[in-house]
């Protein structure tokens, strides 16, 4: 054997060697600076989590009848059994369940390894659409039909601003925040309340979902079910709204803007709010807005839903300021007997028509009521005493006083998402928004009689009308009177919660109650329909201007019964008109109903 | 025929490393195919590589029996014969993976392109020996160039890139040890290079261009030929510093490697047995080609010592092409790895040229150096 021959053979085994290290260097890299990482990579080879999905809460009424729970549906999804998707099955999908095929195709590009799970196509199939895949499974692949459930609500548009519905619309991060404290992480694309109590109690409804960990082979096929993590049923709600009376308000109000509408032609009568209190909780016993809409139905109809411009949608009752009309009247009167500028015996002269500051305003119609003391002035409404009354109280006490009613700010009902604040007419607010005007005393007469820059909620004037009914006192609203767990416990019991106490003194509170009681009384402005009432009830009626063209905005605020208060209530029909003729009727048949459990004769439609 | 001399010289520790690795192959065999589906049997598979290691036994402890000296008569025959089989592959064979490689003889398959291994490396041994180191032009290296060329022509055609590629490897550790001039072995494979993207553009399959894709970056197409890659790493990498132990790779038993009891075994051994077990079974090939190595440089004559030369470089060049497969140092080519992957052909092929080498060994003069 020649030198070369053993030299290059040796140069050979030094390629080897050097080959065997740079192997064993790369093998510890692998295995063992990086072992763990790899670790991971094949445990999750391994191993699916699937979401067992938790069964969301019910919610009852305050008698225990069911608003809201949840039915068998069905979902279909597609996923990949190992063969690719077929476009075949895709096509079919596309048709049955007239999804675009490109939305199909976008959905399940780019899935990879998830692509062996099942994707949802859609959820809620209608019988029909189920017969039809049922028909043709054999030659659908990988196409699964599921039960889940989907939520149901009993009563459809009953209560729908209340309840509210679910979704997967966007949530904000305050929201993410609150959620997450009351131990629910948010995940996008989670279905979850979009309005109402569904919204506000999303944590408390929706439960924990569990998990069940399977070990899967390369086709995602489960070869082991292993650790099961049973899901957490949600807890169900009591409301403190009764199903009955809420049906009652929800008709009373539809049937008077329907009546407006046909009988007395008023073209521009049509979305109209009412909220009853209980005064001495501060428990909402019905909450209603017409026109509603139906919670089962929210989905389909949603581009119609937000584009009718009488916005069944929007929860008016909390979430929409009104010029209060002479209902606003009480604070006015406040504002002049706690200043001690003003006796209620002290009589004013109305002709029908002031002129004061160089501004001409009149009464309704231009009635002179002639010599009017307090109690007189609140039956017949008369503008002119309460012009007088506020300009010798001025607008800065005014103002107090309705922020001592709770005006300008939210009420505190915590259970409605996106309470507004309302707006008090004063010095300061003008100039706010027109960048330093001062306020001429003009203005000061329109704001006592709830005009100008006033912007109030219903649920404001409910909770106005009974802190007058109560002594002062500013409960905090709520719906939720109490949650149950899945068990039966007893998670959650709403106590009243008084908020705080209006600095008025009980005279002057007893006086507003004798004024409001003389509404109802022969003579007053609510008398017609009142006076066929089986309660003794007390309450102001109002008309609010909002412009030349259309008619006024038809209020009434009051309670019953006069002697012991149970019910606050407050009803707006929008250009209804005068009080009288648009929610007075409505607020008398709700009393009517209260305290009989039946409507008739109380309004003659 | 067989005197004492003879099996004094007989290569024990030779036969000790195969036989090493050729439990382990089997074991690890059994633990990668003993749960699949559809076999009449979970032996089946392990059975039939026991046959035909009995029987690739047999052939080289007879091989032992006829002086090596005589197989340089017979080249000629050999190389003949071998080169109608592999043109009968390109007619008659059966396909599989798109290439036309075995001719179906009863209950085995014969792959002609791996008998040709072990006949290039007969008929390379013999020409190079011939020239007794001198290659003064590079027109002295042409008539080994030509011999390599047309089986490996014919391999290519089937087309099997990975074969082909061991040929390749052969000629040129051959030529090297045998004496071929440096700048003549230099000019060699700058003109490979040189062509080689004619090629890629005109003469390889779209998959081979994908592995090569794929090697390059396993993750960019996680789905395909990269997904083979990744999970072999995910596989070797979960192994960690000991192994998940003997029959308990997951990447095995919920199928997410494949190939795993062919060409990517080593994925499977070295998920159960860990750091460890694979650097010993590396050493363990490391002290086979040195072994062969030595014992090249013991050969009585110039052609004995290309023989194991031969034999040395293939089996160096088929470890380190799959096993770098397996960990992403080499592009996934196909090639199996020796005495672990499951094969008929090669284990007989490989037995076989062990029986070369213990038979340059066992008529070896006495101690040189």
């Amino acid at each position: 054997m020649s030198k070369l021959m053993i030299r290059r053979i040796r140069v050979i085994v030094v390629i080897v060697i050097a080959c065997f290290i740079v192997f064993a260097a790369r093998l510890a890299y692998l295995q063992v600076l990086k072992h763990d990482y790899y670790w991971d990579r094949a445990e999750k080879n391994r191993y699916t989590k699937i979401t067992l999905p938790a069964t969301r809460g019910k919610i009852f009424d305050s008698q225990g009848r069911l608003l809201a729970t949840n039915r068998p549906g069905y979902v279909v999804s597609l996923m990949d059994r190992g063969e690719g998707y077929d476009p075949e099955t895709i096509d079919y999908l596309s048709e049955i369940l007239q999804i675009d095929r490109e939305e199909i195709e976008k959905a399940i590009e780019g899935r990879l390894y998830m692509r062996y799970l099942p994707l949802l196509l859609k959820s809620d199939l209608t019988p029909e659409a189920i017969a039809r895949i049922s028909e043709y499974r054999w030659k659908l692949k990988g196409v699964n039909i599921e039960i889940r459930p989907i939520r149901e609500y009993r009563e459809g548009s009953t209560a729908a601003h209340i309840i509210g519905f679910l979704g997967e619309g966007p949530v904000d991060e305050e929201t993410r925040k609150l959620w997450a404290e009351a131990g629910y992480q948010y995940k996008e694309g989670d279905l979850v309340g979009q309005s109402g109590v569904e919204r506000t109690w999303e944590p408390y409804l929706r439960g924990i979902d569990g998990e069940q960990l399977i070990e899967t082979n390369n086709m995602g096929q489960p070869i082991n079910y292993l650790e099961r993590k049973e899901p957490i049923p949600g807890n169900d709600l009591y409301l403190t709204i009764d199903l009955d009376l809420q049906k009652a308000v929800e008709e009373a109000l539809a049937r008077r803007v329907e009546h407006l509408v046909k009988k007395e032609g008023n073209k521009h009568a049509g979305r109209a709010s009412a909220v009853i209190l209980d005064p001495n909780s501060g428990a909402i016993l019905a909450l209603a807005n017409y026109p509603s809409y139906d919670l089962n139905t929210v989905h389909k109809n949603y581009a119609d839903l937000s584009q009718d411009p009488r916005r069944p949608l929007m929860n008016s009752a909390i979430q929409a300021g009104y010029p209060i009309g002479s209902t606003f009247k009480m604070v006015t009167a406040t504002a002049a007997l706690e200043k001690g500028v003003m006796s209620e015996r002290d009589i004013i002269r109305c002709g029908g028509v002031v002129s004061l500051y160089g501004d001409t305003k009149t009464c309704y119609r231009s009635t002179a009521h002639g010599a009017v003391n307090f109690y007189r002035a609140l039956a017949v409404s008369c503008n002119i005493y309460f012009y007088h009354a506020g300009l010798r109280a001025g607008i800065d006490a005014v103002a107090h006083y309705a922020r001592e009613y709770g005006f300008g700010s939210p009420t505190g009902l915590a259970d409605l998402p996106g309470e507004a604040p309302g707006v008090v007419a004063s010095r300061e607010y003008k100039a706010a928004v027109t960048g330093g005007e001062p306020w001429y005393p003009a203005e000061t007469m329109s704001a006592a009689i709830g005009q100008s820059y006033n912007s109030i909620t219903p649920l404001q004037m409910a909770n106005y009308v009974a802190m007058i009914a109560n002594g002062g006192t500013h409960y905090r609203p709520y719906l939720v009177q109490k949650a149950v767990d899945s068990k039966g416990q007893v998670v959650y019991e709403a106590e009243p919660e008084p908020l705080r106490q209006a600095q008025i003194s009980s005279r002057t509170l007893k006086i507003l109650r004798e004024g409001m009681r003389a509404v109802t009384l022969p003579r007053g402005t609510a008398y017609a329909y009142f006076s066929r009432l089986p309660v003794t009830a007390a309450g102001k009626t109002g008309s609010a201007e909002v412009s030349r063209n259309t008619p006024a905005h038809s209020l009434f605020v009051g309670y019953a019964p006069y002697e012991n208060p149970q019910i606050a209530i407050a009803v707006i029909i929008e250009h209804g008109g005068i009080g009288a003729t648009g929610a007075v009727p409505v607020a008398a048949e709700i009393l009517e109903y209260y305290f009989t459990g039946q409507i008739k004769g109380v309004t003659d439609n | 025929m067989l005197n004492r001399r003879l099996i004094r010289n007989f290569d024990f520790y030779l036969l000790l490393i195969v036989i090493a690795l050729c439990a382990v192959g089997t074991f690890t065999l059994y633990s990668a195919t003993r749960n699949m589906e559809g076999l009449p049997d979970p032996l089946y598979f392990v059975k039939r590589q026991l046959l035909f290691m009995g029987v690739g036994a047999a052939i080289m402890l007879l091989v032992c029996f006829i002086d090596y000296v005589n197989f340089k008569n017979w080249t000629g025959y050999l190389y003949g014969a071998n080169l109608v089989l592999l043109g009968l592959v390109l007619v008659i064979g059966e396909v599989e993976k798109g290439a036309m490689r075995r001719i179906p003889i009863g209950f085995f398959d014969l792959q002609p392109s791996e008998i040709a291994k072990v006949i290039i490396i007969i008929t390379l041994a013999r020409l190079l020996a011939e020239k007794e180191g001198q290659f003064p032009y590079f027109r002295d290296l042409f008539p080994s160039l030509a011999a390599t060329a047309l089986p490996m022509a014919l391999i290519f055609l089937q087309p099997d890139l990975g074969t082909s590629l061991v040929f390749l490897a052969i000629l040129l550790g051959m030529l090297y040890v045998a004496g071929a001039q440096g700048r003549h072995l230099g000019l060699l494979i700058g003109s490979g290079v040189a062509v080689s993207p004619i090629f890629w553009f005109y003469l390889l399959e779209e998959y081979q261009k994908n592995r090569l894709i794929a090697f390059i970056n396993p993750e960019l197409d996680p789905t395909d030929k990269g997904w083979q890659l990744l999970q072999s790493i995910i596989g070797i990498g979960s192994g960690g510093l000991l192994g998940k132990g003997p029959f308990n790779s997951t990447q095995v038993r919920l199928g997410f490697l494949p190939d795993h009891y062919t060409d990517m075994i080593f994925a499977v051994f070295g998920e159960e047995m860990g750091y460890v077990g694979a650097v010993s079974l590396l050493l363990l090939y490391t002290l086979l080609i040195y072994r062969i190595f030595w014992i090249s440089t013991q050969a009585k004559d110039q052609f004995g010592a290309l023989l194991c030369c031969g034999v040395a470089v293939m089996f160096f060049f088929q470890v380190m092409v799959n096993i770098g497969m397996t960990i992403s140092l080499m592009p996934v080519t196909g090639i199996p790895l020796p005495f672990m992957s499951y094969g008929n052909n090669a284990l007989l092929v490989n037995l076989t040229s062990i029986g070369l080498v213990l038979n340059v060994a066992m008529r070896r003069h006495k101690i040189q150096f």
